[in-house]
């Protein structure tokens, strides 16, 4: 039974995200760092928080309600289509899209514009954090 | 008398000149990769031919809100993109035909952000019925490549307009 446990683990770390670049897993352990500074008691990033932060409507910067999923759609394997001018966005998923979080300044400015169209702020180290980890882990 | 003669000719040449240098057609076509890079993300990279310098600054002074969206920049790459488009703006490119039009257009007075509001756009664009700037194809006058199908090389000409749900575009 416990070795059936600790395979199975073994596996889902195997279905986890593709694996980081050196600069992205450095930006991934400054969001934690920062984190927990802020509250001592977190444990991690986590992909449902992330999910929550991706698919939940805000009255944003335009006065009317957006989310993540109103230019990025629902499946992050297709392309999207920018909500405010019609253009389409590439899959932000890197298992459809592998030049997705491979630049840590793309990633940071994009979090920066996007968090501040959908929340009117910048998103927590906690925030980002978690939302990074629904994007790449995301099927 | 001399004097005369002297501002005349002065006058007629630098109205041939003038008219002379305006001689090649459209806007000049983007020609800078980090600009294609970060201005056209959301939308059509327009070109710096369409609005003047003083405009420009305006615009890459408030990129926090753009049009109701974040488009900030690191102030570095802010300066080297309003660099660049100060050296291409419209008063200083008015070789081309289109930018010499739509700087002549623009009151002194007045700094636009949006070239979809200058006079020389408006009256280009006034003809077209709403519903087909509306569909969901278009959008937005903004949009131009959806109609101006060589919208990207900087060529704006009638023969290559296409509107969606329309087709040619004859007057
Ligand atoms: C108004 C439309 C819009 C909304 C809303 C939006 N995005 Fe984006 N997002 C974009 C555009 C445009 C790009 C850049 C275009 C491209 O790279 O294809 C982008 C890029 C990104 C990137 C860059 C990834 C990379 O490595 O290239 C991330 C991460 C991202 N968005 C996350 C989010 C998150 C999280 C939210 C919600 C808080 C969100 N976006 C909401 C339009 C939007
Ligand atoms: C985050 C998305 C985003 C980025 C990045 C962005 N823009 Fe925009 N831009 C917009 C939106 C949204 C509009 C309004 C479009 C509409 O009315 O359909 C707009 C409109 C414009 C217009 C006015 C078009 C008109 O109506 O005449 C200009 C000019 C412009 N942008 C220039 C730029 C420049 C230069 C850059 C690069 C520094 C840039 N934009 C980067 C989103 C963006
Ligand atoms: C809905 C379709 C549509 C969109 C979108 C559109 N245009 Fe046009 N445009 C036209 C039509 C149609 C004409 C011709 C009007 C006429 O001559 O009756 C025109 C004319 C022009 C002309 C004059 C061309 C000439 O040879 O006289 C210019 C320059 C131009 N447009 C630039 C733009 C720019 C720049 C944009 C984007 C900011 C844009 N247009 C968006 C349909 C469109």
């Amino acid at each position: 039974m416990k070795k059936i446990l600790l395979a199975s683990l073994i596996a889902i770390s195997f279905i986890q995200a593709k694996e980081l670049n050196p600069s992205m897993q450095g930006f991934m352990n400054d969001l934690s760092v920062e984190a927990k500074k802020q509250n001592p008691n977190i444990q991690g990033f986590d992909y449902a928080r992330g999910e929550v932060i991706f698919t939940t409507k805000q009255i944003g910067k335009k006065g009317n309600p957006i989310s993540c999923v109103s230019c990025h759609t629902n499946d992050l394997s297709q392309n999207g289509l920018n909500e405010h001018t019609n253009k389409v966005i590439e899959p932000l998923s890197p298992f459809a899209n592998p030049k997705r979080f491979t630049d840590v300044k793309e990633v940071k400015k994009w979090l920066r514009r996007n968090f501040k169209d959908v929340y009117n702020r910048e998103g927590t180290a906690l925030e980002q954090g978690d939302v990074i980890t629904y994007i790449i882990n995301k099927k | 008398m001399k004097k005369t003669i002297l501002t005349s000719l002065l006058i007629a040449g630098s109205l041939v000149a003038g008219s002379l240098t305006a001689n090649k057609r459209g806007v000049a076509p983007v020609s800078d990769s980090f600009y294609m890079k970060e201005c056209a993300s959301c939308h059509f990279a327009y070109q710096p031919g369409l609005l003047p310098s003083r405009s420009w600054e305006k615009l890459m002074g408030n990129l926090s809100n753009h049009f109701s969206t974040d488009a900030s920049l690191e102030p570095a790459d802010n300066k080297i993109i309003l660099n660049y488009l100060i050296k291409n703006s419209a008063e200083n490119s008015t070789d081309y035909k289109r930018s010499k039009k739509i700087n002549d257009s623009i009151p002194k007075n007045e700094t636009p952000i949006s070239l979809t509001e200058t006079k020389y756009f408006i009256k280009e664009h006034r003809g077209i019925p709403s519903r087909l700037i509306e569909q969901k194809e278009v959008k937005s006058l903004a949009n131009c490549m959806a109609c101006h199908t060589t919208a990207d090389t900087g060529s704006y000409s009638e023969r290559a307009i296409k509107i969606p749900n329309y087709g040619k575009w004859e007057d």
